[in-house]
């Protein structure tokens, strides 16, 4: 699945990176600790977190994550939005709970880590 | 078959009691050697349905009133029990959980079970249906009433005592950058209130409210106090630290924003919605710092609806 | 859906505490505490699927009254953290499975979230 596609589907927000929409997605990633997703992260994935400071562009740059998607109807800093930019890295925003926007790309096919 | 209820408490109960503290102690067994013309009286005068028989402690058989009535209906000659009795027993070792018990008897449909020493296979006593209701009640009512006792002392407190008005305060001590140790103010706090009666949806909110203070003085303080005042209509918390302060009151409210390092933020803390929280569980909320100096949150929670009077200083 | 039934799904190890027919009524996946202080809603009974397995986790699930916290990626907290737990008469799971991974698992068999909404 694209990402464009993802955010018809799911009904995300895109916050910055919409030139980068066309990106196919490996899979999911969901983790509001940023050392788990250096450690774990993998090239490809989406990655689902509550977390909004700017310090998650640098982590989804370093693994080569396909986007960013903020859940539970936060709002990324204007420092993060601007880093992203720079980064060419993706943020989308979502008004659900991780459990249930996880579950839903899940019934869709898209895979996480075992 | 009994059913047993399927209530979370009891199940906790079968997986925490041991079968050694449900069993009959009381042994009665026969000798193998012994007539079958002499388990009748044996079994009636014990008011059992089944006997274990044993030789120097050891199990060797189980007989009961069943294998009685098939060998008096067959009309054969006395003979020893050994010859009758059911060899293949089930039993159970006194180290098991109770709830082995509660399903070995569902699943068998027998009265009884021996339980043996799971070492040295000594018979050690029995247990039935009954032991095991008898123990659960027993456990159950023990720390129902030890639970009631302090509620009951706490929640008339207010009453006992005679005065124009009456307050309770009691304080807590925090101590700043022990991660671990952070929280146990909270946790006492919810605990006490709930004996005092306060609803189980406020104390809920005044702990979670105290619980996020908590972690900030342990965050960003060397130490900190709660002063917790209660009075029979509110709740007002007062948490006191020595802090570095907060520059700007109004961003530190934001959502989102915090200035916590790196480490707190990777123990799932410290990603700014800390103060935000708090607000939510408040009635009222007031935060006044000096930089340098520290913080001093207050918060109260209107512990009954109807009359609320807020004590604004 | 009940705690055997959850157990089974993420194929989960009990740590401390254990009865099959509790029944858990939603479902909250978080690593910041917070967030769960916040979220969960009051007089649910909530599973929290999540990385941290430190003592905070066990004090969050004891102030927001959250009976069953299950640790992701095969983690599991110190003996001291477990007896906290025990003592406040929690139930800890262990699943080997991600915390992506349990939740999708879940989710599928029909476990709700926090905000209840639902597409099948």
């Amino acid at each position: 699945m694209k990402l464009s596609e993802l955010v018809i589907k799911f009904d995300l927000k895109v916050k910055c990176g919409v030139h980068e929409l066309d990106r196919e997605i490996k899979g999911g990633y969901v983790s509001d600790l940023l050392s788990d997703v250096i450690a774990n992260g993998r090239a490809g994935e989406v990655w689902i977190t509550l977390q909004i400071h700017h310090n998650i562009v640098g982590v989804a740059s370093l693994k080569s994550l396909a986007a960013i998607v903020i859940i539970n109807g936060r709002e990324p800093e204007e420092e993060t939005i601007k880093k992203a930019e720079d980064e060419g890295i993706p943020i989308m925003v979502s008004k659900l709970p991780a459990f249930e926007l996880v579950g839903r790309l899940y019934q869709a096919g898209i895979s996480g880590t075992r | 078959m009994i059913t047993y209820p399927k209530a979370p408490k009891i199940q906790e109960l079968g997986y925490e009691l041991k079968v050694r503290q449900a069993m009959n102690r009381n042994l009665i067994t026969v000798e193998p050697r012994t007539s079958m013309s002499k388990l009748r009286g044996v079994l009636r005068s014990n008011r059992i349905s089944g006997v274990p028989v044993t030789r120097e402690n050891k199990l060797l058989g189980v007989i009961c009133v069943e294998d009685l009535v098939n060998w008096l209906m067959s009309g054969a000659k006395d003979c020893a029990i050994e010859e009758k009795m059911s060899k293949d027993v089930v039993t159970l070792c006194a180290d098991e959980p109770l709830v082995h018990a509660i399903n070995k008897l569902q699943q068998y449909g027998f009265f009884h079970f021996p339980v043996l020493e799971r070492e040295s296979g000594e018979l050690l006593g029995t247990i039935t249906r009954e032991d095991i209701i008898r123990k659960l009640l027993q456990k159950l009512e023990i720390e129902y009433r030890e639970e009631e006792i302090r509620r009951y002392r706490a929640s008339h407190i207010f009453e006992d005592i005679m005065a124009d008005k009456t307050s309770l305060i009691f304080q807590y001590y925090i101590v700043g950058q022990d991660f671990n140790r952070a929280g146990e103010s909270s946790s006492a706090l919810k605990k006490s209130l709930k004996r005092l009666g306060t609803h189980p949806d406020i104390a809920r909110r005044v702990a979670i409210a105290v619980y996020e203070a908590e972690m900030n003085v342990v965050i960003y303080a060397r130490g900190g106090e709660i002063t917790v005042k209660v009075d029979p209509n509110q709740i007002r918390i007062e948490v006191e630290d020595s802090g570095p302060g907060i520059p700007d009151i109004e961003k530190a409210m934001r959502p989102g924003y915090s200035t916590a390092p790196e480490w707190v933020r990777e123990l799932g803390f410290g990603a700014g919605m800390g103060l935000n929280n708090i607000k939510k569980c408040a009635d009222e909320m007031n935060i006044t710092s000096t930089v340098g100096k520290g913080t001093r949150l207050e918060i109260y929670v209107a512990t009954k609806k109807e009359s609320v009077s807020y004590e604004v200083k | 859906m009940n705690l055997g039934k959850i157990r089974q799904i993420l194929r989960a190890e009990v740590i401390v505490g254990s009865s099959p027919d509790r029944e858990i009524e939603v479902c909250c996946a978080c690593d910041l505490m917070s967030e769960v202080l916040s979220c969960v809603p009051t007089g649910s009974s909530c599973l929290l699927l999540t990385n941290l397995a430190h003592s905070q986790t066990i004090r969050t699930a004891e102030i927001a009254e959250i009976p069953v916290i299950c640790f992701v990626r095969g983690r599991k907290p110190e003996s001291q953290n477990i007896k906290l737990a025990k003592k406040n008469g929690l139930v800890l799971l262990s699943t080997y499975f991600s915390l992506y991974e349990a939740s999708g698992r879940l989710y599928k068999e029909g476990m709700p979230g926090c905000s209840g909404s639902r597409v099948s």
